[in-house]
């Protein structure tokens, strides 16, 4: 008895132990209790994936390419200007030797394009739209989703090298494939009305007149007024002109605000500007804009009338590249799956050791340490990553090195089946213990390219895997030494044999 | 494990490289063909070709949903005993289409899983998936060499790894799985697995003291219930997911079970017998590699 509780006594006090068992309960807490979580079912506040839980992706890639150009005399706007004229594909400039052009057009053709234009050379071309692009992009469908009512959402731009990006990935948990795609592609009805007598208001245009929307910007440059700038097709810009003279809002334009609607809710107004009012009585104006006030809050309006002025639609052509769906009970019925394979796998590594030790007193810590790795790998990934049945791979690869590095650990210290004194214990536990570092970074480096590579489910994996491999060499695996040299320390040599002798 | 009878001191070294040496030979030759046809030196999945999958769990048979799609462009059928199905189908190039087509399957099964990936998408996640494994295996490399700074050491393991990999892509290929994205981390995975057992075996015959038998001896001991721990552990994964139809994990243990074995071959036959020439060598310089193999055991 009192041996026992020496052996406790080594065991609770070591600070690798104490560590481990604090990582485990916080991983528990993590899980359960922080926040409270109890109604959520065995996966607590772990994030699970898509695959899991049931819903579907959308990837969508950008029909557009970014070019970066060099002119001895054009700027990017005015090149921008001189695509329009030329071939009538709407281009805009993203820094200053760098466009955006919104059409989907090889590299070759870009060139012969130039060559047309002249006295401008394509330096380099990436399919894909630029940062701030992807970003309104992401804005629109944000705002779709929200419409939708559906709560969780992602939507993540994916880009490549120089800030191009060259997919959009969205992620609707609880949807079907079916709703995800109707609301990429769905528009939403847009129309002007003017204000004609009190509340009266007489239609102008629809959405379809609109012929194109910047993005915010400020007019002057630099004075902070936000506005968003918009065309007006030929018929357009002659509804309104009619409307506002048929009205009087060329002469009054205080008492006949313009309104605008998006699926019949008013979503901005404004009186026509006096400048706007002068040159309408002259004749029609394709380019208008709507200022939407000064400072952030101006900017914040003005991004989102953006987005009602485009009527939901999209800035950028877009095409699907890939989409997935899984449907609720799917999902249940994969988690299902994934746990008794899980508990299948750890009995089944249970019952291996066993036979090879012998020996409870090794196997039962052993085993322990893997499924107290286990835990803390889920309480770490519920911070940083979703678990997706890849990552699920990514968590059983864990277990299956984890176990490897263990019986290295005991393999090294129980060398020739003879228990050794601290000292020589010590010497063998740290070879163990290179052995599992060296083996440790190798896997992490072998991961980290996945990650990089953003390709798509399996940067989930390399997370897991790099996330376990840390968890294992940093902290269980030490522990591990710590409780084995403790357990074999107060048992008498002869009882630990391995089976290497009985060959 | 004790009534394993390979005996590693027993064998001549130049026996137990020529088997792994051969299959990496002939897998080289196979991979470089299927290169050269085909362009890539395994076949592709959907995920890396492009196409369409659809997961369905039904009582219906085969060949009733083989009636109900025939109007789509239905590639394979696959069955797991569980009345899962896992329907493969070319692109859908055309997006209205591909959009009745998901309400095809949404009116009889409501409850199915449908995946796309596009063949620009697939181009894509190709590339980016040959540079992932090329740089894994240049990190690797670099760390093993960093991390043993003794040629002969660092170049078995490193060759481990290829052998593994390369082996094991070839067995997939021959039995019909397709290269996915669940199968290329599987064949990642097998670097980590590879160099654990390699590690393993170098360390303890460049680092421990002792007989260099008893320390191949002993090697071998401790990475043989390793490999066959994570072994049962896979093998026990696979069945689950295959009867549960859980198609990514099924191919990842079901790529990992190969590669298991095949790594055992190539650390215990191949990497042990280089090392014991090496060894030998050393040891006794004007012999040569013959000595190593005709050692007694202890």
């Amino acid at each position: 008895m009192a041996d026992d509780e020496s052996t406790a006594k080594k065991i609770f006090t070591d600070v690798r132990v104490i560590v481990m068992l604090a990582l485990v309960i916080f991983s528990i807490l993590s899980i359960y209790v922080l926040p409270p979580a109890f109604d959520k079912g065995v996966e607590g506040n772990i994030q699970l994936g898509l695959d899991l839980q049931g819903g579907s992706w959308v990837q969508l890639s950008f029909q557009s390419e970014v070019v970066r150009f060099s002119s001895p005399t054009m700027s990017a706007d005015a090149l921008a200007q001189k695509i329009w004229d030329k071939a009538g594909i709407e281009a805009v400039a993203v820094s200053d030797d760098k466009i955006e052009i919104r059409k989907l057009l090889t590299q070759e053709e870009v060139e012969n394009l130039f060559n047309e234009i002249g006295d401008v050379k394509l330096v380099a071309y990436t399919q894909g739209v630029s940062k701030e692009t992807a970003d309104d992009v992401k804005r629109i469908l944000e705002d779709k989703v929200n419409n939708l009512g559906t709560q969780d959402a992602k939507i993540n731009t994916i880009s490549g090298s120089n800030n191009v990006a060259t997919y959009i990935r969205i992620e609707l948990a609880g949807t079907d494939i079916s709703t995800a795609q109707d609301l990429v592609s769905s528009q939403g009805k847009f129309e002007i009305r003017i204000v004609t007598e009190g509340n009266e208001t007489a239609h102008v245009l629809y959405g379809d007149s609109v012929t194109s929307v910047s993005r915010p910007s400020q007019s002057p440059p630099g004075s902070g007024s936000w506005g968003v700038a918009f065309t007006l097709s030929e018929d357009g810009a002659k509804a309104l002109r009619d409307a506002c003279i048929q009205y009087g809002a060329t002469k009054e334009p205080e008492k006949h605000y313009l309104n605008m609607y998006l699926d019949g809710e008013q979503v901005y107004d404004a009186p026509l500007s006096s400048d706007l009012a002068t040159k309408l009585l002259t004749g029609t104006v394709n380019d208008l804009r709507a200022s939407t006030g000064m400072g952030d809050d101006g900017l914040e309006k003005a991004q989102v009338l953006e987005i009602h002025l485009r009527a939901g639609a999209l800035p950028v052509d877009v095409t699907t590249a890939g989409l997935g769906s899984v449907s609720a009970q799917m999902g249940d019925y994969f988690k299902f799956v994934c746990i008794i394979a899980a508990l299948l796998a750890l009995g089944a590594v249970g019952v291996t050791v066993y036979l090879r030790y012998h020996e409870p007193s090794i196997v039962l810590p052993m085993l322990l340490t893997n499924i107290a790795e286990l835990i803390i790998l889920l309480g770490f990934s519920r911070y940083v990553q979703q678990l997706d049945l890849a990552s699920i791979a990514g968590l059983i690869a864990v277990i299956g090195t984890g176990i490897d590095q263990l019986i290295v650990v005991t393999d090294e210290v129980l060398h020739e089946g003879k228990v050794p004194s601290p000292n020589v214990y010590l010497k063998r536990f740290k070879r163990a213990l290179v052995i599992i570092t060296v083996a440790a970074a190798t896997v992490i480096f072998a991961m980290v390219p996945l990650i990089l590579m953003d390709l798509s489910t399996l940067k989930g994996f390399a997370i897991i895997t790099i996330l376990g491999v840390l968890v294992g060499v940093i902290v269980t695996r030490p522990a591990y030494g710590k409780i084995i040299m403790a357990i074999l320390s107060k048992k008498p040599a002869k009882e630990i044999s391995s089976d290497s002798k009985d060959e | 494990m004790g009534k394993f009878t390979y005996d590693i001191n027993r064998y001549d070294p130049r026996h137990m490289v020529a088997l792994p040496l051969a299959l990496f030979i002939v897998s080289v030759i196979f991979l470089g063909f299927n290169t050269v046809t085909t362009g890539l030196p395994v076949e592709a999945g959907i995920d890396f070709s492009g196409g369409i999958a659809v997961t369905v769990f039904t009582d219906d048979s085969a060949a009733d949903l083989e009636q109900y799609f025939k109007d789509y462009p239905l590639k394979s059928v696959g069955e797991s005993i569980n009345n899962g199905y896992y329907l493969v189908f070319d692109n859908i190039p055309d997006e209205n289409r591909f959009q009745e087509m998901t309400k095809h399957v949404y009116a009889k099964y409501p409850d199915a899983g449908i995946d796309l990936i596009g063949e620009t998408f697939g181009k894509t996640l190709q590339t980016q998936a040959f540079w992932a494994v090329l740089m894994a295996f240049i990190l690797m490399a670099v760390v093993v060499f960093v991390a043993f700074r003794n040629f002969i050491a660092s170049l078995t393991i490193v060759a481990a790894g290829v052998f593994d990999i390369s082996i094991t892509a070839t067995i997939m290929d021959v039995i019909g799985f397709t290269l996915s994205l669940g199968t290329t981390a599987a064949l990642l995975m097998l670097i980590g697995y590879s160099v654990d057992s390699n590690i393993l075996l170098t360390t303890r015959l460049f680092k421990r003291q002792g007989k260099i038998d008893e320390k191949f001896a002993n090697a071998f001991h401790t990475g043989f219930i390793m490999t066959t721990t994570t072994l049962v552990a896979v093998a026990v994964m696979f069945v689950v997911t295959f009867v549960g139809q859980i198609v990514i994990i099924r191919d990842i243990s079901a790529v990992l079970l190969i590669g298991l074995v095949i790594d055992l071959m190539t650390t215990w036959m191949f990497n042990a017998g280089i090392l014991k020439m090496y060894f030998a060598k050393k040891e006794n310089p004007r012999q040569g590699g013959k000595q190593g193999g005709k050692n007694g055991r202890r």
